[in-house]
């Protein structure tokens, strides 16, 4: 059981679905598959966190030759940084879940249960091919999502973030291939294992190009400034499980790509893109900010947002060290628990008043107090409110930018105070102000609703105020790698 | 004696099978079911006889004695056969529905789909110029005849026209280059000409380089390379949806059969010939074919514009053979299984749409079919994702393929290209997926009716995701290293 208990992971929310497929489920019996397929991950990636050893490098091993003439492996595993991710799908997935629950059409659930399958598989895979499959098929739900169950303009949007992100993942597929085949011919027997092309040299030239190649795809999931054209559309239109997937999960995924397959391939190479995309990053630190304070629409503003901070991510992780390093990684999760709920926030507040622009609202405090406290949290924990883990991180990821550089640190200090900007301004007109809606009308937060937003507060809260409880778990394995970077990039010296 | 007349039923049978259907076509009683279920029959006999004979390597030539080197027997040809014969199986029994929904077909349709397998399999066999000539007319006169079969129909005629007009000026083509080759060479063979080839220098081969050259134009004409393929979009639009689908599948392979015989075997040594003209048409190919398949309206016409795209993937492979590829061979092989597969199952979808009603399916016709016809739907996103080289479906290994053997032979920039093209085709192909999924259905949810087509659809579609993600663990089921096994099986054989 423990040795496959990875691959139940993966494949247990697809399989309830095809099941429930097969046999044309009701809709009842489909929202209580879906929600026990989610509980029982949560209950097994818990199992996987209680036996994780943080000093033990890649755990949980499943390796087992998938296509065998051409080497492609199902090759599985968990590390400190997969698991952070694995384990923040499996939280989020069944709170989506209660929001879902009155949800009537079928499909969004059957996509709910693919979408999940697909980013874990995406995480945990360390074999090239087998990434390259579960980085496509999670992006299969999310066009459906948004083109089918979207909003305003949901079909050309829908089209726009598919076109985009396979043009990033087919420039992933020729470096891919280039690697395979370069291991090919230098061992006579076909790889795409992560480990075994990461024995691969290269002239610096080659080297260059092919990191390009992933870059390009992380940098358009994450999004980079410059790659950023399918974001605000995307979140403006897609539904509310769709917007959380792809803030929270999905684009930590750009993150956690160069993280895994920039770093473990092209470690010392990463250091040549380092100024370009620290720039970019800074950039879009600060564009995406000015974005969120000028923009009407709520979902495009947190898209804006979500930019804006997983820019300072992506910051972090190229100043590498040890500061920036657990800072992002931190940011990572704390992030999307934030994220999370406001974007939840944002759908009940479009499922009550039949709005998110700013501008028709106004005044909701003083009828829905409980409504207003989470949404304010929320808001705040997102603009890094001290005893919220995002704080924590942020404060992290800026220790180690002035470490690296002075200015680099000034600069990235402006993302606390522009997000204290757009945020304040944000609350300001929506929850007070003159009343603009009759809210009166309007019930405030059920208990279901606070059932499924309170996990979040005490998570954020919990990550805010002792943040040791985490730290050794990712820490053995930030210090390894930071070590092995500086080791590679000394060798190249 | 006896058994060359065993290893030459398989051939004798479908044209038995072609005249029985004459025959029978004008007898009392019979109806288009009965005759096309004689017709399946024959077929099946035949498919099962060639798989039987799978790897019997006892005689190399079919009546030696008679033919001489005419005829080779190998596992390439029977290979080819199989896929010959599944490929018309599919397409009688798919579209069984809209045979009976149209008037204009009768007993003969199927008598000239059976001669024109049975030319196709007389093409993989063949292992002289002339016969190949032969088998290429028999197939190539029974389709012109098959996709100009609704004489009333003026889209029809004129596709019947076109396609027989230029596919007979491009047969001279090939007759002026077997003509050249019999002059240099003196005989006609395929092994005396791969002898001579390799006998002589590159400078004393002029005429044979012509000659080559110009059975070549003959099978770019064919395959739809650009700039030889103004016929292929009004021409798979004009015909019925069963010929398309059988044009597109099958004969498109039977093409590649002795395109790959010829340029692996006969002209190996002289192949670097030819890099620069092959790689300028896979270029010319590959943006051709997508901007045509981009500008249409009508999903029959976008099919047909992007099997114009896949040729491109083909002669990606193609040049990489030229350059010396190991892995080219196979990976053409597995390409052709794998288009023929999904354009079988894309084009036969669409054939039991029409059976079902006389709409010009253009891509607003398809909004809310998910509404209403949701595995049908599935299926057809199935086939778009594979002809997409999503992964997942065995069009990414096929594809995958394809760009490993490019980057083998060094021609990084093609494989980038073609990579690229992979890029712009997931956009006319999405775009149907969109229509079908992101509209609601006006209508209400119709049965999935189960008949033999929708099961055989089915069954494709499943083979399509199989053969992606399929993997040699499962013992008895053959997943993509099966597909790839039979690909290396074959080229192996040819050597």
């Amino acid at each position: 059981m423990m040795a496959y208990i990875l691959s139940f992971i993966i494949f247990i929310p697809v399989v309830t679905a095809a099941l429930l497929g097969l046999f044309r489920a009701k809709r009842r019996l489909l929202r209580g598959g879906a929600i026990l397929s989610s509980l029982v991950t949560l209950f097994l990636v818990l199992m996987v966190v209680v036996q994780f050893d943080p000093h033990g490098g890649m755990q949980f091993i499943q390796k087992s030759s998938w296509i065998k003439s051409s080497g492609m492996s199902y090759f599985i595993g968990v590390d400190a940084l997969s698991l952070v991710i694995l384990l923040l799908i499996a939280l989020l997935m069944p709170p989506l879940y209660i929001y879902m629950y009155h949800e009537d059409r079928k499909g969004y659930w059957y996509n709910m249960m693919l979408l999940q399958s697909g980013v874990t598989g995406a995480v945990l895979s360390l074999d090239l091919v087998l990434f390259y499959l579960f980085w496509e098929t999670m992006l299969l739900p999310i066009f459906i999502m948004i083109g089918k169950y979207g909003n305003g303009m949901h079909q050309y949007n829908s089209m726009k973030i598919v076109l985009m992100t396979i043009l990033g993942s087919m420039s992933m597929l020729f470096s891919i291939l280039y690697l395979g085949y370069v291991y090919f011919e230098t061992h006579g027997v076909w790889s795409f294992a992560l480990n075994d092309l990461a024995t691969l040299e290269f002239d610096p030239q080659t080297f260059i190009w092919l990191a390009a190649g992933f870059l390009l795809a992380f940098s358009i999931k994450i999004p980079l400034v410059g790659f950023h054209a399918w974001m605000a559309p995307a979140y403006g239109s897609a539904p509310t499980p769709a917007v959380i997937i792809l803030s929270a999960i999905m684009a930590k995924l750009g993150i956690y790509g160069i993280w895994r397959f920039g770093y473990g391939l092209f470690e010392s190479i990463l250091t040549y893109y380092a100024p370009v995309i620290i720039v970019l990053a800074l950039i879009g630190l600060l564009y995406y900010a000015i974005r969120a304070i000028t923009e009407d629409n709520l979902r495009k503003m947190f898209a804006y947002s979500s930019g804006s901070h997983l820019s300072l991510i992506a910051l972090g992780l190229f100043l590498e060290n040890e500061y920036a390093w657990s800072g992002s990684l931190y940011f990572i999760a704390t992030h999307a628990l934030a994220t999370t709920g406001i974007f939840f926030m944002i759908g009940l507040t479009y499922k009550r008043f039949k709005t998110v622009h700013i501008s028709e609202l106004g005044g909701i405090a003083s009828a829905l107090p409980r409504f207003t406290f989470f949404f304010a949290f929320f808001a705040l924990s997102i603009a890094g409110l001290p005893g919220t883990g995002g704080f924590v991180a942020e404060l992290l990821i800026i220790i180690g930018a002035f470490k690296a550089h002075f200015w680099v640190g000034v600069f990235t200090a402006t993302s606390m105070l522009s997000a204290m900007l757009y945020i304040f301004w944000m609350l300001q007109r929506t929850l007070f102000g003159q009343t603009r809606n009759s809210c009166s009308d309007y019930k405030d937060l059920s208990k279901r609703e606070v059932a499924m937003l309170l996990p979040l507060v005490i998570m954020l809260l919990v990550t805010g105020i002792a943040p040791s409880l985490f730290t050794p778990f990712f820490e053995p394995y930030l210090q390894s790698t930071l070590h092995d970077v500086a080791l590679s990039l000394g060798s190249l010296r | 004696m006896i058994e060359e007349l065993f290893l030459a039923l398989p051939m004798a049978i479908v044209v038995l099978g072609a005249f029985t259907l004459m025959l029978l076509s004008h007898k009392k009683g019979m109806n288009l079911d009965r005759l096309n279920l004689v017709a399946v029959f024959f077929l099946t006999i035949s498919l099962l006889l060639e798989f039987f004979s799978l790897g019997d390597h006892s005689i190399n030539y079919l009546f030696a004695d008679l033919f001489g080197e005419s005829f080779i027997l190998d596992d390439f040809a029977t290979i080819f056969d199989l896929m010959f014969t599944a490929g018309a199986i599919l397409t009688l029994l798919i579209n069984n529905d809209y045979f009976k929904s149209r008037d204009y077909i009768n007993g003969e349709y199927f008598a000239l789909l059976l001669f024109s397998v049975f030319g196709m399999m007389m093409l993989s066999h063949a292992h002289e110029l002339m016969t190949a000539f032969i088998a290429l007319e028999i197939a190539s006169l029974s389709v012109y005849t098959l996709v100009g079969y609704h004489k009333n129909n003026r889209l029809s005629s004129e596709a019947m026209m076109k396609y027989m007009v230029l596919g007979s000026m491009t047969g001279a083509f090939y007759m002026m280059g077997t003509a050249m080759i019999y002059g240099a060479v003196g005989a006609t063979t395929l092994s005396e000409i791969a002898l001579y080839v390799n006998a002589h220098e590159m400078g004393e081969l002029s005429l044979v380089i012509v000659g080559a050259s110009f059975i070549m134009i003959t099978i770019m004409f064919k395959i739809g390379a650009v700039p030889f393929h103004a016929w292929i979009v009004d021409v798979y639009h004009g015909a019925p949806y069963p010929i398309t689908m059988f044009m597109a599948s099958t004969f498109k392979i039977a093409i590649f059969a002795i395109a790959l015989r010829l340029y692996l075997v006969d002209f190996a040594s002289i192949n670097s010939f030819w890099t620069e003209i092959l790689q300028l048409l896979t270029i010319l190919t590959l943006f051709g074919g997508s901007w045509l398949a981009i500008s249409q309206q009508t999903v029959k016409r976008m099919l047909a514009g992007s099997s114009i795209v896949h040729s491109g993937y083909l002669l990606i492979g193609i040049s990489s053979l030229g350059l010396g590829s190991e892995l080219a061979a196979p990976a053409i092989m597995f390409y052709l299984i794998a288009y023929f597969l999904s354009s079988a199952g894309a084009f036969g979808i669409l054939s039991f749409i029409a059976s079902q009603s006389t709409k010009q399916m253009r891509y607003e016709d398809f909004k809310g079919f998910a509404g209403r016809r949701p595995y049908m739907a599935l299926l057809m996103s199935i086939f778009m994702l594979s002809l997409a080289g999503f992964p997942s479906t065995i069009g990414f290994l096929g594809k995958f393929y394809i760009f490993t053997s490019a980057i083998e032979s060094g021609q990084i920039l093609l494989a980038a290209l073609g990579i690229l093209i992979a890029f712009i085709s997931v956009y006319y192909y999405f775009k149907l997926i969109a229509m079908m999924y992101f509209y609601p259905s006006e209508r209400e949810q119709k049965i999935f009716p189960i008949n033999i087509s929708t099961v055989l659809i089915t069954m494709m579609g499943l083979i399509v995701v199989w053969g992606g993600i399929g993997t040699s663990l499962i013992p008895f089921i053959p997943g993509a290293d099966g597909f790839l096994e039979i690909a290396v099986q074959a080229i192996q054989s040819l050597k």
